[in-house]
């Protein structure tokens, strides 16, 4: 240590030293070493083409990871695989390998490449090209996305080996015009499908739909290409793989990667007052915990849950912090970013020009950051899986890195801080897709026409196919002509239908403080709650307030401002259950699945203080009703039950109920915990008995209430543990929700209503 | 199926859509194959046309060579098809001259827009000449299934004839036909691509700023003196054959066909007006352009088909006329290129004069002079006079409109070569009065 400058000579020394302040330790609830791995390896591949061969040792790769070589060895065999090994552990060669040297075996071949993001592709190109510029082999690589100018387009159709894409691409522009790429389907080997995780929700299910396709226009090529896949860590791999694509899929998780020792430490903000629960605030102690470390000039990347939090943390760090040395920066990364200036911050961390970045989880995914020392989370990120994904962020094949998980005050942070166990030594959850989403499935089987007729006796999906036809002759999209059913519409069906399901309606913000210009975007959902008039929005670290919202034209007018408050909406639902399709009961309770249709509007928004985060006012918002028909599961306690505790007991028990299971249900879904809502009622118009509801949110469903459906024993259990473990009093916001809300008697009239429940069970 | 129905009613939050309670379909099932057309379909004057491929409806018209559609004659394409070959672009090497009876003339009506997978060409119009006559054969398919033997049909017309004139063939009817030869399954009996006699060029050379619109119908009735009466617009031709396949009255269809053979007459006719002006017709069979620019692309579209010659001549008519407009411009362009300063500085000067007379014009013909005379005839004195001239134009329309940074660097240039051609001349008189 210098002491001086009171910095510390290594990441090593700071941590011990770390450890030796009580005032930090006390509120450390795990503190996990997690040991330096040594590598696996494996010798090249037998048969591995020499000029490949050659390519690698250029690289100074003279043997492989084991997962590197299982992976070669198993598509060799000619399996489909899915790679998952964690970040930074070599898992492009897991497909990369067998492709070139498939390709140099036999240059007629081809392979699609798909990434989640145009970005992502890029740096994959870059990558293959410097391989195969190694191995001195004529294999063409190029991306084919929106920014490929039309006077290369025909070339890269008829002469592209290796074709790399993203799944919006492949549905709007390759898969409708597949005549024009008869070489490459003929051809077909291999689609490499990469970052399989981000194939999840909406977004995954409509890209199975868009495989659905592409498999059957190589049918109709007389290809059949394997499928390599390679994904983060969760808990099914090889389910979501198969589910993706249809096919029987091999998982290769035999990492043989080396990794440096981690730190991973769990800590739990200072109770503030213990009789309500309240915690001291995460987003300052994670702005302290930051500060720290970048003062010790270590490279860092802070996540926080949602964009507003990611300006509101940049602006506390860069006041924190005005000088860093050598002139370098603290930066911020989030979606509504223009993608000039994220390439940009990419680079500035790549070369170590910022050495603090504050992003959403749209760093976690594998664009190329470099590998920073230090990862700071605000938050619990919602799912295990994109917690060590983010964590992935820091840490090297050699050295130190750190993670600091710094809890909120919410139910699921605390359940996670508070239970490391269920962190460290439980799967991570299951990527779940619906491809069989009504919608979603109609939508497809229409793009699926236009490009080839269907035939009696094909298959697309879980429906029937022939009911699905018939609705679209009924709809005087298709023809039926005996037994085929053709595509007889002016329109073109793909660009209707966008991939990402907000991605085509965001809404645009412009600042008009002087002249007018877009200084980003937010997806349609979120709108109502984010940029509705009077609301504070914070880009940059800049305050704007939106002085005009056009609903119609999808644009927000914003001024920059300087005030000393953020907004927080609520929003209206009411429900009506349509259709129940699924019925069960257990422990005194019954449940359902089935359609619902919700009402949703956005009533009126706070004014809450920075730092203290006192309310200080509140307005209204005009926003139109919005309408979501979508699955749901919900389930009822009995009249006995109801009786017994009353009507007013009931409704604080429900609430506090409803609060803690939607805070927990995330725990067994990979979503955002914004894709599930909860909605309890205490006389359901459906039921006529008290109810607690939740609903995917998106039209048709993603799946997620269905698995809830599932899991419901396993899920009231999980509450009533919760409740019965937290140390609040009667009900905090880590629990059944504060006292303000639930009532005094929150939280043991919930955990009394539980319990009931299961006494009453027939 | 009706749950689907209202499932997908439930999930988009809508009721049925309206007057969609009698699904129309099977009109044209009760056309099942092999049955002869009925009464409604011989009104059209279709007959049934069976290959190995299965089958569809053909509508077959035969012109004499002497009709007369328009200004042309259509047995005239005789006499001038061969020097079509300047024209042929795509094809396997270069294309021997065309005989009028090699050519396959063809225009698609098709369901939609675009060529991809999911737009059909329902209606096939192919034309050629074949003994006494035009032959116009209109394959139009009664349902999907049929346009494999549509395709037979046509591939069997093109088997000798390897030149296929279109009007936008080249972009549109080929590319959207080899795919057609593609979805159904031709593989490599699919027709190779045919030389392209594609129309669309040429006229978009010739009369791009001649004409309002390029679409055929409006260069037909202002070149080849077409009028088309109460012919339906093109566009609507899916709408009409959508509406056949849900009702099964084929009647308005022959809106289509009549639309088509128009468009299969106006082809031959273009045919023979480019291979008119490709044979020297021009003054004889083809009337003089009376705007120059007309004259002046005329000119330069021989020059680039190889017949300079009789583009030269139309230069020289041009330079004679007393007017000037942005046609002097263009021509001194061509004749800067190829170095005949002679008529150059006389058409920028026509231009100069014009320009300074109606005071709003740019200076560009000033500036050419310019560099002229600073570059060629090494006169500086009368090089900065022009570009003086060019920068008090340049100047007043500052004033006139918006100036913007366009404007603001040209300004910024003339200045800079006036500065330059003060020193030369400055260091000329120098020199000058060093000799005396």
């Amino acid at each position: 240590m210098n002491r001086l400058t009171g910095k510390a000579d290594s990441l090593e020394e700071w941590l011990n030293e770390l450890r030796s302040r009580p005032e930090f330790m006390r509120h450390v609830t795990h503190w996990e070493t997690i040991p330096a791995r040594e590598a696996v390896y494996a010798p090249l591949p037998r048969g591995l083409h020499p000029k490949l061969e050659a390519a690698l040792r250029a690289k100074g790769i003279d043997r492989l990871y084991s997962h590197q070589a299982s992976a070669f060895e198993a598509v060799r065999a000619g399996r489909n695989i899915v790679a998952v090994t964690p970040t930074a552990s070599g898992k492009t060669l897991c497909y990369n390998l067998p492709v070139l040297q498939s390709l140099l075996e036999d240059p007629s071949g081809r392979a699609l490449y798909m990434f989640p993001t145009k970005a992502l592709a890029q740096d994959q190109v870059a990558e293959l090209q410097q391989l195969v510029e190694l191995m001195e082999a004529d294999i063409k690589t190029h991306t084919y996305d929106g920014d490929t100018p039309p006077t290369v387009r025909q070339a890269i159709r008829n002469a592209g080996h290796i074709v790399v894409t993203n799944p919006d691409m492949l549905h709007a522009a390759i898969l409708p015009h597949h005549t024009k790429w008869v070489r490459l389907f003929e051809n077909l080997r291999f689609v490499v499908l990469d970052e399989l995780h981000a194939y999840r929700g909406v977004f995954g299910s409509h890209v199975a739909n868009v495989i659905r396709r592409l498999r059957r226009i190589c049918r109709f090529y007389g290809s059949n290409p394997l499928f390599l896949c390679a994904s983060a860590t969760i808990a099914n791999p090889g389910e979501h793989a198969e589910r993706l694509i249809g096919d029987k899929v091999q998982v290769i998780d035999n990492n043989g990667a080396p990794s440096g020792e981690k730190h991973f430490i769990f800590y739990n903000p200072p109770v503030v007052n213990p009789q309500l629960g309240i915690r001291k605030s995460s987003v300052l102690e994670t702005q302290r915990i930051a500060a720290m470390l970048l003062r010790q000039s270590v490279q860092t990347i802070v996540f926080a849950r949602s964009r507003v939090r990611v300006e509101i943390l940049l602006t506390y760090l860069q006041d924190a912090i005005r000088q860093l040395p050598g002139g370098k920066q603290i930066r911020g990364y989030r979606g509504g970013y223009l993608p000039k200036q994220r390439r940009e911050i990419e680079r500035g961390l790549r070369n170590g020009e910022i050495l603090g970045v504050v992003s959403t989880n749209a760093l976690e995914l594998g664009i190329d950051i470099g590998q920073l020392r230090a990862c700071v989370i605000n938050g619990y990120p919602g799912t295990i899986a994109s917690t060590w994904q983010q964590s992935g962020r820091a840490g090297r094949r050699h050295g130190t890195s750190v993670t600091i998980l710094v809890a909120s005050s919410n139910p699921l942070d605390q359940y996670v801080i508070r239970n490391p166990d269920f962190f460290f030594n439980r799967p991570p959850e299951r990527a779940l897709i619906h491809p069989d989403n009504l919608l979603i499935l109609i939508d497809h089987v229409k793009c699926a026409a236009y490009e080839l007729p269907f035939e009696k006796g094909e298959t697309f999906g879980g429906e029937r196919l022939e009911d699905m036809l018939e609705f679209l002759v009924e709809e005087q999209v298709l023809h039926r002509v005996k037994d085929r059913w053709y595509w007889m519409a002016q329109s073109f069906p793909a660009n209707n239908i966008s991939l990402r399901s907000a991605a085509q309606e965001n809404f645009v913000i412009i600042d008009i403080t002087n002249g007018s210009r877009v200084i980003g975007e937010v997806d349609r959902f979120s709108a109502p709650t984010l940029i509705h008039e009077e609301a504070i929005y914070i880009h940059e670290g800049v305050q704007y307030q939106v002085e005009k919202l056009d609903y119609h034209e999808k644009k927000a007018y914003v001024r920059e401002v300087n005030v000393d408050y953020f907004t927080d909406a609520n929003l209206a639902v009411e429900l009506k259950v349509l259709h129940v399709d699924r019925e069960a009961e257990s422990g005194g309770i019954v449940r359902q699945f089935g359609e619902v249709a919700v009402n949703a509007r956005p009533t009126i928004f706070k004014k809450i203080r920075l730092r203290t985060h006192e309310n200080i006012g509140s307005g209204p918002i005009h926003l139109p009703e919005e309408e979501l028909h979508t699955s749901g599961y919900w389930f009822s306690f009995s009249e006995e039950t109801a009786a017994r505790l009353g009507a007013n007991a009931m409704q604080s028990a429900l609430l506090g109920i409803a609060n803690v299971l939607i805070h927990i249900a995330p725990l067994y879904l990979m979503c955002d915990p914004l894709d599930i809502r909860v909605y309890p009622q205490v006389k359901s118009v459906h039921m006529k008995r008290p109810t607690i509801y939740f609903y995917d949110r998106y039209p048709g469903g993603i799946g997620l209430a269905e698995r809830l459906f599932e899991l419901h024993d396993e899920l009231i259990e999980e509450a009533k543990r919760l409740i019965r473990g937290c140390t609040c009093l009667s009900g905090c916001p880590a629990c059944v929700g504060p006292i303000e809300e639930v009532g005094l008697l929150g939280k043991s009239q919930a955990l009394q209503l539980l319990e009931e429940a299961a006494v009453t069970a027939p | 199926m009706s749950s689907l129905r209202e499932r997908m009613n439930r999930l988009r939050g809508t009721r049925a859509p309206e007057g969609l309670d009698e699904p129309g379909r099977g009109g044209p099932e009760r056309n099942e194959a092999a049955e002869p057309p009925g009464p409604a379909w011989t009104a059209l004057g279709v007959t049934r046309l069976a290959n190995d491929a299965g089958e569809c409806l053909v509508r077959r018209v035969v012109y004499p060579l002497d009709y007369r559609h328009g200004h042309h004659r259509l047995g005239e394409l005789g006499e001038c098809a061969g020097a079509l070959a300047a024209l042929c672009s795509g094809g396997e090497g270069d294309a021997p001259a065309p005989e009028a009876e090699r050519i396959l003339f063809l225009d698609l009506e098709t369901t939609g827009l675009g060529v991809g997978a999911g737009n059909v060409p329902f209606m096939a119009g192919i034309a050629y000449f074949e003994g006494d006559g035009y032959v116009i054969e209109q394959a139009l398919i009664r349902h999907p299934a049929e346009e494999r033997a549509m395709l037979e049909h046509l591939r069997g017309r093109l088997r000798n004839r390897p030149y296929l004139a279109t009007y936008n063939g080249r972009t549109f009817d080929w590319p959207l036909l080899r795919s057609r030869f593609i979805l159904n399954g031709f593989g490599r009996d699919a027709p190779v691509e045919p030389w392209h006699l594609d129309f669309l060029h040429p006229s978009r050379s010739i009369w791009r700023n001649t004409l309002a619109s390029l679409r055929l119908s409006h260069v037909e009735e202002e070149r080849l003196g077409i009028a088309r009466g109460d012919d339906v617009p093109g566009s609507m031709a899916p709408a009409i054959y959508f509406r056949y396949l849900r009702d099964g009255d084929p009647a308005p269809l022959a809106d289509v066909f009549r639309h088509n053979e128009l468009d299969m007459l106006s082809l031959a006719c273009l045919s023979i007006r480019f291979g008119r002006l490709l044979s020297g017709g021009l003054g004889r069979h083809v009337p003089l352009p009376e705007e120059e620019e007309e004259l002046l692309r005329t000119g330069l579209w021989l020059e680039r088909m190889g017949r300079t010659d009789e583009a030269e001549a139309l230069y020289e008519t041009l330079a004679g006329r007393e007017t000037a407009g942005d046609w002097c411009l263009l021509l001194a362009a061509r004749d800067k290129k190829c170095g005949n300063w002679r008529r150059a500085v006389l058409l920028w000067q026509r231009a100069a004069q014009a320009a300074e007379r109606q005071g709003w014009a740019s200076g560009e013909a000033h500036i050419e002079l310019s560099m002229y005379y600073e570059h060629r005839a090494k006169d500086y004195e009368l090089a900065l006079r022009y570009a003086s001239a060019a920068l008090e134009l340049a100047t007043r329309r500052a004033t006139l409109g918006r100036f913007d940074a366009k404007r603001r660097a040209e300004q910024e240039a003339i200045r800079r070569r006036i500065e330059r051609l003060a020193k030369k001349a400055e260091r000329t008189l120098a020199r000058e009065q060093t000799l005396f």
